[in-house]
């Protein structure tokens, strides 16, 4: 799916970026906003920013004095191709089976 | 879209049985799948779960049974309450010497919102949320 950029998946693998994408669902919000949302520092918060920004997930708009973030429907529209999606669902899932088997496996139990 | 099923298949280090029992038993499924209160494999039983953004929408998964071959086969619906299309998960399991393959083949993913175009542009927001709170919450949270 990803060709040069962050994958999406990847981007949406972490808890404050998908905290941010749920507020930026409803609205574009100044950089500097959105830090303040967060107890984290301001670096940080830019650092994610920068992740969603790569990713394709989020679009970032100067206007006046303030850089504003909103999503990026294209991005979105990777994340939504249901194939792709249960792809990696699927992959997951199945990893997680392998575990379950290989600790059963070693320890011999059930 | 395609309407190609999806398909993956995997090679476990464990017997036919044992991988069967993880795929049809509530206290062994919630520990790689999903948590349910029970499962019992025949046909016609019906299941849902719940994922959601802890602040947002939850959606709630509907499943119903529609194949059970023990140590073979499982099939079942699996759709989104509320929302348009019904796909259809199969396991398939096939002995292969002490190991096991597994074939998974989920099918009808085309019927999905994703291709309905109301709920693609009226409710972006929202899809967002369907997106990350459903299937994805466990893996993501995992990563």
């Amino acid at each position: 799916m990803s060709k040069n950029k962050l994958d999406v998946f990847q981007a949406i693998a972490d808890p404050t970026r998908r905290a941010i994408l749920i507020m930026l669902a409803t609205q574009a919000l100044p950089v500097n906003a959105l830090a303040g949302k967060f107890e984290m520092s301001r670096p940080a918060v830019s650092k994610h920013i920068r992740v969603l920004h790569e990713s394709g997930l989020v679009k970032i708009t100067d206007s006046g004095r303030e850089r504003y973030c909103s999503l990026n429907q294209q991005g979105f529209a990777e994340v939504t191709n249901w194939f792709a999606f249960f792809d990696k669902f699927w992959n997951e899932k199945l990893n997680s089976l392998e575990n379950l088997l290989n600790q059963e496996h070693n320890t011999d139990k059930l | 879209m395609s309407a190609q099923p999806y398909v993956i298949e995997r090679v476990y280090n464990a017997p036919v049985s044992k991988v069967w029992h993880a795929i049809t038993n509530a206290e062994q499924m919630k520990q790689w799948y999903f948590e349910l209160p029970g499962f019992t494999p025949e046909v016609g039983y019906t299941f849902t779960f719940t994922g959601g953004h802890e602040d947002g929408i939850q959606y709630k998964h509907l499943c119903r049974i529609t194949s059970v071959v023990e140590n073979e086969r499982l099939s079942y619906t699996w759709s989104y309450d509320g929302y348009p299309g019904e796909s259809e998960v199969t396991f398939e399991l096939f002995p292969e010497g002490e190991q096991t393959r597994l074939k998974l083949t989920h099918t009808g993913l085309d019927t999905f919102p994703a291709d309905n175009k109301d709920f693609a542009a009226s409710n972006f927001a929202a899809g967002w949320e369907y997106i990350i709170g459903t299937g994805l919450k466990g893996y993501l949270e995992k990563a």
